[in-house]
């Protein structure tokens, strides 16, 4: 368990404008510092990345050229987590005691272009079709749908509360609240998914401040500590984006192996959780990963979520910020944003979307090509 | 299925214009899946329908088993 504290968390409006990527990561950065209480000029290291929108180290021209140790992360969905794993480790080995992180990226618009040799594939994926992610995600909750009695009703139900919270959340993207209805007849992008049942490639930042404990005046009488924070990559018998072939039986998930490492590390399990923000490139993956980071039994998932369970008036909230259908998908910032709504949450100061009660156990979890996981566990 | 055309390039459009094609994952008896294009009627395939699986020029094919 890590004693690490998130001292200040920001994020930028997420969408689609005129600011570019990196403008987006120095407006989190200050923000996210003021947040703190604290100056640029205070921080002993920063680790950050982009996927698509430049090195996060040439931000010192902007925050200033402290000298300080920047670290860049490229590390596709699991920049931020990744970048999170550094600073703990920097912080708790001695290197730095306050830290920042950055996530940010900008992405143009449409689906996201991948290139065969980029992927060890043969030029004829490409030519035949197949290089297109959206196949991924229909074909695995398809299977989980066969196998586990999930329906399309569920997943526009997913897709539903994701614009309803997004409406509630001053910075997402889409922020108009849309039915299961027009959901549902978005039309069929990858069957069973709709198009709106996708998020879309946007633009944004998050940034957070980290540090040791007592290296910085608690600006606020609720502090979160960073618990735990797992990366993983996939084992060998997952079923990942663009694979030629995968073997038979029963498949592994880096979900479900980053998550149990990270409740692991934190001492806790998911019945404690209070609030959670999960992976949700489609509506599907939602579904599938409230059992693979164990919050339910494969197939539960039909009744929790028609009996509003994972509403922000549920049991189990979860991305209460809309997630990354409402908020779109800048690769590099999604991780720490989930980071910065939970601690939002826990902090009391998420406004019209506060989650009712007072929850002090939140987790995170993002889940990206070509098979990696970062999953944290905070608490107040 | 594949409802609407790839990007071009790197998808290359048959001559006669595109229409949706199926995509899945065929087991095969040895306890391997492959992923392969689906040559079928999109709207009438089910998860476990028996398929015929064979390699071309391209990426290997699959139709349904007679």
């Amino acid at each position: 368990m890590s004693d690490v504290i998130i001292s200040g968390a920001a994020r930028t409006r997420f969408g689609r404008s005129d600011v570019t990527g990196r403008d987006h990561a120095v407006r989190a950065v200050r923000a996210a510092l003021a947040d703190a209480g604290t100056t640029w000029e205070r921080v002993g290291a920063a680790f950050g990345g982009s996927d698509a929108a430049g090195n996060a180290d040439t931000l010192v021209a902007d925050l200033g050229m402290t000298g300080l140790p920047f670290v860049n992360v490229k590390n596709g969905c699991a920049t931020g987590g990744t970048a999170l794993v550094s600073a703990v480790n920097a912080i708790e080995s001695g290197m730095a005691d306050v830290v920042v992180v950055v996530g940010f990226d900008k992405h143009p618009p449409g689906a996201f272009d991948p290139r065969p040799q980029d992927w060890g594939l043969d030029d004829a994926y490409g030519r035949d079709g197949l290089m297109v992610t959206t196949q991924f995600f229909g074909m695995k909750i398809q299977r989980y749908m066969h196998d586990h009695g999930i329906t399309d009703r569920t997943l526009a139900l997913v897709a539903e509360k994701a614009y309803r919270n997004g409406a509630l959340t001053p910075d997402a993207w889409r922020r108009k609240a849309l039915s299961a209805k027009e959901i549902l007849d978005s039309g069929m992008v990858s069957d069973p998914l709709t198009r709106f049942m996708f998020c879309s490639p946007g633009e944004g930042a998050a940034a957070l401040v980290l540090s040791a404990p007592g290296a910085l005046p608690p600006g606020d009488a609720r502090q979160v500590r960073l618990s735990s924070v797992a990366v993983r990559s996939r084992r060998f018998g997952s079923f990942e984006v663009f694979s030629p072939w995968i073997p038979g039986g029963d498949l592994t998930s880096v979900s479900r192996d980053a998550s149990q490492a990270a409740f692991e590390a934190a001492g806790l399990g998911p019945a404690d959780v209070d609030i959670a923000q999960l992976q949700d490139t489609e509506s599907g993956a939602e579904v599938m990963h409230l059992a693979e980071c164990g919050f339910c039994e494969d197939g539960e998932q039909e009744k929790l979520i028609a009996t509003g369970a994972t509403e922000i008036g549920g049991t189990l909230p979860v991305n209460t910020d809309g997630g990354c259908i409402a908020n779109g998908e800048p690769i590099g910032a999604s991780g720490l944003r989930q980071v910065v709504e939970v601690v939002t949450q826990l902090k009391g100061r998420a406004g019209d979307r506060q989650v009712p009660g007072t929850p002090t156990i939140g987790f995170t979890h993002v889940y990206g090509a070509p098979g990696v996981s970062a999953c944290a566990v905070l608490s107040c | 299925v594949q409802r609407y055309p790839p990007k071009s390039p790197p998808y290359h459009q048959p001559a006669e214009g595109f229409s949706p094609f199926a995509v899945g994952y065929v087991e095969l008896p040895e306890g391997i899946r492959v992923s392969a294009v689906i040559d079928a009627d999109v709207d009438h395939l089910e998860i476990g329908m028996g398929m015929r699986l064979f390699a071309g020029s391209g990426v290997p094919h699959a139709e349904v088993a007679r």
